[in-house]
C-alpha cells in the first residue's frame, strides 16, 4: 500500500481515537511525546496520496485517511507543531479536487474547507468565539497576545517554583515543570515561547536536578543550532549543562567557523570566541570546560599541524582565563580542577599571562617553563607510560601558546648567547614527539633559520643568500615549515630594521597562498597577545599592519 | 465621511456576495482585490473605533445598509461596525464555507512552501499555530489562579477583555459602547453561562479601577447577572475579587445575605434546607470561610459582620434558630 503498513495504520488510528478531541491534559501530553513518529507516519501518508490520480482513488486506497486527518485537526498539539501542521495541510491539499467529478469528491472538498475553517476560527456559540469576535482586532493579533499572556503566566509559575524550599507546598513540585516542558515540545520554534523556554532551562540549572522532559531538551538544542530559536546567553549556558549534544555542537561549530572563514584572521578573534559564549560557560561550569578541552584534544591528535586551530585554542584559553579571574574568589575552583591531567607544577607558570610578568623577567620565566617541560620529556624514549604526561604537557603549552609567542619575540631581539632554551621551546611546540631523535635535528634547523632571519631583517638590501635559504626552509618539503614561518612572522613584526623591507622580503619568500594564509593566523595570535599587553607599542602595531596588508594582497 | 460610508457599503455588499454562488466567477486578481478592500476596511475600523461621534454615525449608516442588503440577499446576516475589525477573517470564513468558492482559495490561504508565493494574502499558518499553541498551553498548564478555581483560559481571555475595556473607557463618551460590548459577548456565548462569567472574573481581576467598577455596575444592572456570577464563580475567586474591589465586596455580601435568608431549618432532620437549585448551607459556609481566609482585613470585616448579624437575630447560642449563629458555629469562630 505504497509504504503505509496496516500495522501502522491500526496503531495510529487507535492513538487518534484515544486522543479523542484532545481537550484533556493527558491526551495532549501523550500526543506531545509521539510527535516525531507521528510526523514520519504523516510523511508516508503524504507520499502515498501524492501518487494518487484522484481523490476517489485516494479514498479507495486509504479508506482511513479522512477520519484520521479529521481527528488530527482537532488535536491542538498536532496543529501547534509547525512541521506536523504543514504535513497535515499538505495531505488535505492532496485530497482536494480542483475539478470534482462526483459526489464523493464534492463532499470531500466541502469537508476539507470546513476543516480549514475550524482550524482558523472557534465554534460558534462558544465563549471563545464570542470573545474573539468582539475583540476589536484581528484573530491573529488576539491569539498572539493571548499566547504572550499565557507564556508570562507560565514564566511566573516557573520562577515561583525556583524560590521554593524543598519542603514547600505541592504547587512548586517538579512535576509541574516536567509537564510544562512536555507541553512545549511542539512549540519550541514559536517566537512567543522564547521567554518560557529560557525560564524552563534556567530553572533546571538553579534547582540542581533536571526535571525537564528529555525530548524537550533535544528539540531546543536542535532548534538552537539550526538557528530557528533565539535564546538569551543565560539560557544557552543552561541548555549546554543539560544537553551534551548541544554543547559539543557549539564547540565543533566554533572550530569549523575558524577553518572555513578566512576573514577571521583579520577581525577580532577574541570577540568571535567570546560571542560563542563558550569561555563564559567554561569558567562557570568545570564540566563544560572539560568537555570542550576533550574536543580540542581530539582535534589536535588528528590535525595537529593546523595553525588556525592552534590559534583558536590559544585565544579560547585566554578568554576563558579572563572570565575565570573575573569570578568571585569564593566561587572559583582551583586550576587543578580544570586541568586534572597535567603535572601540577606546570599550571602556574603557563597559566600566568605574559602581561602579568615584568618584561625583564620573561627570559627567566621561559627558562623555568622550558626546564619543566624538558623534565617531562626526559623519559619519553624509555618509558611508554611517559607518553601521556608528555602529551598533556604539550597540550597545555598549545593552549598557552602566548608563551611560545613571547619566546619567539625574545628570539628576534636576542643575541646568540641566551637562545638555547627559547629555541628548544619553539621546537617542542612544533614537534612534540622525538621519534628517531629528530628533536636535535629540528632544533638545529630552528637555529639555522634564526640565524638567516637575523641577517635578512637587519640588513638593507636583504642579502640574496639568506633570502634563498629562508625560502628553502619555508617550502613544503621542509620538515619545519611552520616553525620557520612562526619565526619569520615574528621577525617581521618585532625586529628593528626598516619597515619597507617587510613587504620586499615577504613578496619574495612567501609566494604560496597556503603559506600566506597560515602566516595570517600567526599574526592573529600575535595581535591577540598584543591586545592584552599592558602598554601599546605603535611601532610594532604598524609593522604588523604592514605585513598583514602584504599578505592579503593576492 | 460620505466617502467612508460609501466604502463601508461596498464592503458589506462584498461580504454578502462572497456567500453566494457569484464567487464562482472570481479569478485570482478579483479575489486579491476583495481582500485588499477587506484590509482597508480594517484600517477604517481602527481609525474610528474609539471616536464616539464618528463611530455612531458609521454605525447608523451600516444599519441602513444592513436593512437594504437583507432585502437583496435572502440569507444575509447583519454585520456590525465592531465586526469590521476582522473583515479579512470574515471574508475568509465566508469563502471557506461557500461550496462555490474558487479552488485556488486554499493555496492562497495555506501556501505550500514549495509553491511560488505571489499572493499578497496573509497566510493563515501562523494563526493556526498560535491559536493551537494557546489552546494547548491552557489545557496542560496549572497556574496559581487555577489552583484557586479560575482556569488559565478564562483568566487570559478575561485579561484581554479587561485590557480592551480599559482602552475603550479611557476615552470619554464610550460607556454605551462598552456596555454593548459586554452585552454582545454574553449574547454570543449563547447560554454557556459558566464559561462567560469565568471570563468576566478574569477581567475583574486585572482591569483598571474604572473598568472594574464599570463591569460590576454592568453585572448589577444585568438581569440576574450578579446573582448568577456569585453562584457560578468559585468561593476563592470571589474572595480575591472582594479583596480588590470594595464595590464588589458590598454586592457579594448582599448576595450572601440574600441566600442566607432563603434557608429554613428542618427540625426533623436538624439541617438547614433550601429550595432546589438555591445555594445550600454548606456552600454558604464555604464561601464565608474563603472570605475569612483571604487576608487580615477581609477576615476582620467578615467576622465583625457575622457577629453583628448574629446579634441582630437575638444572639442565640443554640442551633436551629438563627442561620447566622449556625454559620458562625460551623466556621468555628
Amino acid at each position: 500500500m505504497a509504504g503505509v503498513s496496516e500495522t501502522n495504520v491500526q496503531f495510529w488510528m487507535n492513538k487518534a481515537v484515544n486522543w479523542g478531541e484532545a481537550s484533556s491534559c493527558s491526551a495532549l501530553l501523550d500526543t506531545s511525546r509521539h510527535l516525531g513518529p507521528l510526523r514520519n507516519f504523516l510523511q508516508q501518508i503524504l507520499q502515498g496520496l501524492q501518487q494518487m490520480n484522484s481523490t476517489s482513488e485516494a479514498m479507495k486506497t486509504f479508506p482511513f485517511v479522512g477520519q484520521f486527518l479529521g481527528r488530527l485537526c482537532w488535536n491542538s498539539c498536532v496543529t501547534a507543531d509547525e512541521r506536523s501542521q504543514k504535513l497535515l495541510l499538505r495531505c488535505l491539499s492532496c485530497l482536494y479536487s480542483a475539478e470534482p467529478l462526483n459526489a464523493v469528491e464534492r463532499k470531500a472538498n466541502m469537508w476539507i474547507k470546513n476543516m480549514l475553517c475550524h482550524l482558523i476560527s472557534e465554534e460558534e456559540g462558544s465563549v471563545a468565539h464570542a470573545t474573539v469576535k468582539h475583540a476589536g482586532s484581528t484573530p491573529m493579533r488576539y491569539h498572539t497576545e493571548a499566547l504572550q499572556k499565557v507564556v508570562s503566566l507560565m514564566v511566573e509559575e516557573v520562577s515561583k517554583s525556583c524560590d521554593c524550599l524543598p519542603n514547600a507546598s505541592a504547587r512548586c513540585s517538579n512535576s509541574n515543570i516536567h509537564t510544562m516542558s512536555t507541553a512545549c515540545i511542539a512549540l519550541v520554534t514559536c517566537t512567543q515561547m522564547a521567554p518560557l523556554i529560557g525560564a524552563l532551562l534556567k530553572h533546571s540549572e538553579s534547582c540542581g536536578s533536571s526535571c525537564l522532559n528529555q525530548e524537550f531538551i533535544n528539540e531546543v538544542g536542535e532548534a538552537f543550532i539550526s538557528k530557528r530559536l533565539v535564546l538569551e546567553d543565560e539560557a544557552v549556558i543552561s541548555l549546554w549543562c543539560q544537553s551534551a549534544l548541544s554543547l559539543e555542537g557549539a564547540a565543533v561549530s566554533l572550530l569549523e567557523s575558524v577553518l572555513s572563514d578566512h576573514q577571521l584572521t583579520t577581525q577580532s578573534l577574541d570577540k568571535h570566541v567570546n560571542d560563542s559564549l563558550l569561555p563564559q560557560a567554561s569558567a562557570r561550569h568545570c564540566h563544560i570546560f572539560l568537555t570542550v578541552s576533550e574536543i580540542y584534544r581530539n582535534v589536535l591528535t588528528e590535525i595537529d599541524e593546523n595553525l588556525a586551530i592552534r590559534t583558536l585554542i590559544q585565544v579560547f584559553t585566554v578568554c576563558f582565563l579572563q572570565r575565570l579571574t573575573g569570578q568571585n574568589s569564593q566561587d572559583r575552583l582551583p586550576l587543578r580542577a580544570f586541568f586534572p591531567n597535567v603535572m601540577p607544577s606546570l599550571l602556574s607558570p603557563l597559566l600566568t599571562a605574559p602581561s602579568e610578568v615584568p618584561r625583564e623577567a620573561w627570559l627567566d620565566h621561559l627558562s623555568w617553563i622550558t626546564s619543566l617541560l624538558q623534565s617531562v620529556t626526559e623519559n619519553e624514549e624509555e618509558d611508554v607510560r611517559a607518553y601521556q604526561p608528555m602529551f598533556e604537557a604539550w597540550f597545555l603549552l598549545v593552549r598557552c601558546g602566548y608563551w611560545v609567542d613571547t619566546a619567539v619575540e625574545l628570539l628576534v631581539l636576542a643575541a646568540s648567547g641566551n637562545t638555547e632554551a627559547l629555541l628548544w621551546l619553539l621546537t617542542f611546540f612544533h614537534h612534540p614527539t622525538n621519534r628517531g631523535h629528530q628533536r636535535s635535528q629540528q632544533t638545529a634547523v630552528a637555529r639555522e633559520a634564526w640565524t638567516h632571519l637575523r641577517m635578512l631583517f637587519l640588513n638593507h638590501p636583504p642579502p640574496p643568500r639568506h633570502l634563498s635559504a629562508v625560502k628553502e626552509l619555508l617550502s613544503s618539503s621542509s620538515i619545519s615549515a611552520n616553525l620557520v614561518l612562526h619565526l619569520f612572522s615574528n621577525f617581521a613584526v618585532f625586529s628593528h630594521g626598516p619597515v619597507s623591507i617587510i613587504t620586499e622580503i615577504s613578496d619574495k619568500v612567501l609566494t604560496e597562498t597556503a603559506v600566506r594564509r597560515r602566516a595570517l593566523w600567526i599574526l592573529a595570535s600575535i595581535r591577540c597577545r598584543l591586545n592584552s599587553a599592558s602598554s601599546r607599542d605603535d611601532r610594532v602595531h604598524s609593522r604588523l599592519r604592514t605585513l598583514q596588508d602584504t599578505l592579503l594582497q593576492t | 465621511m460620505e466617502a467612508v460610508l460609501r466604502h463601508l457599503n461596498n464592503i458589506l455588499e462584498l461580504l454578502a456576495v462572497s456567500r453566494t454562488d457569484r464567487v464562482r466567477e472570481w479569478d485570482r486578481p478579483t479575489t486579491q482585490r476583495a481582500f485588499k478592500w477587506a484590509e482597508y476596511c480594517e484600517q477604517l475600523h481602527s481609525r474610528y473605533q474609539s471616536n464616539p461621534t464618528v463611530r455612531s454615525r458609521l454605525e447608523s449608516g451600516l444599519t441602513d445598509t444592513n436593512r437594504r442588503l437583507r432585502e437583496t440577499f435572502p440569507s444575509y446576516s447583519p454585520v456590525e461596525f465592531s465586526e469590521l475589525a476582522q473583515c479579512q477573517h470574515k471574508l475568509i470564513v465566508y469563502l471557506l464555507r461557500n461550496p462555490s468558492s474558487p479552488h485556488f482559495i486554499i493555496e492562497m490561504l495555506f501556501p505550500d512552501q514549495n509553491s511560488p508565493s505571489q499572493e499578497l494574502l496573509a497566510p493563515q499558518n501562523s494563526l493556526v499555530t498560535r491559536k493551537s499553541a494557546f489552546s494547548l498551553l491552557c489545557c496542560t498548564v496549572n497556574t496559581t489562579s487555577s489552583y484557586y478555581g479560575l482556569q488559565t483560559e478564562p483568566e487570559v481571555r478575561g485579561k484581554l477583555l479587561g485590557k480592551l475595556l480599559n482602552s475603550i473607557l479611557a476615552r470619554p463618551g464610550n460607556e454605551e459602547h462598552a456596555k454593548c460590548l459586554l452585552d454582545s459577548v454574553r449574547c454570543d456565548s449563547a447560554g454557556k453561562v459558566d464559561g462567560f462569567y469565568d471570563v468576566i472574573a478574569g477581567a475583574l481581576l486585572c482591569s483598571s479601577d474604572e473598568s472594574q467598577r464599570f463591569i460590576i455596575t454592568w453585572l448589577k444592572e444585568s438581569d440576574g447577572g450578579l446573582n448568577t456570577f456569585c453562584t457560578v464563580i468559585s468561593p476563592e475567586v470571589c474572595a480575591v475579587i472582594s479583596r480588590q474591589s470594595p464595590e464588589f465586596r458590598k454586592l457579594y455580601w448582599g448576595a450572601l445575605k440574600q441566600w442566607a435568608s432563603c434557608l429554613e431549618y428542618d427540625v426533623t432532620k436538624s439541617v438547614w434546607v433550601t429550595s432546589e437549585g438555591a445555594v445550600s448551607f454548606d456552600v454558604l459556609a464555604d464561601r464565608l470561610r474563603d472570605l475569612i481566609n483571604s487576608g487580615e482585613s477581609l477576615k476582620e470585616e467578615t467576622e465583625t459582620a457575622l457577629k453583628a448579624l448574629t446579634l441582630q437575630d437575638g444572639d442565640f447560642s443554640v442551633k436551629g434558630v438563627s442561620v447566622w449563629t449556625d454559620l458562625t458555629l460551623q466556621l468555628k469562630i
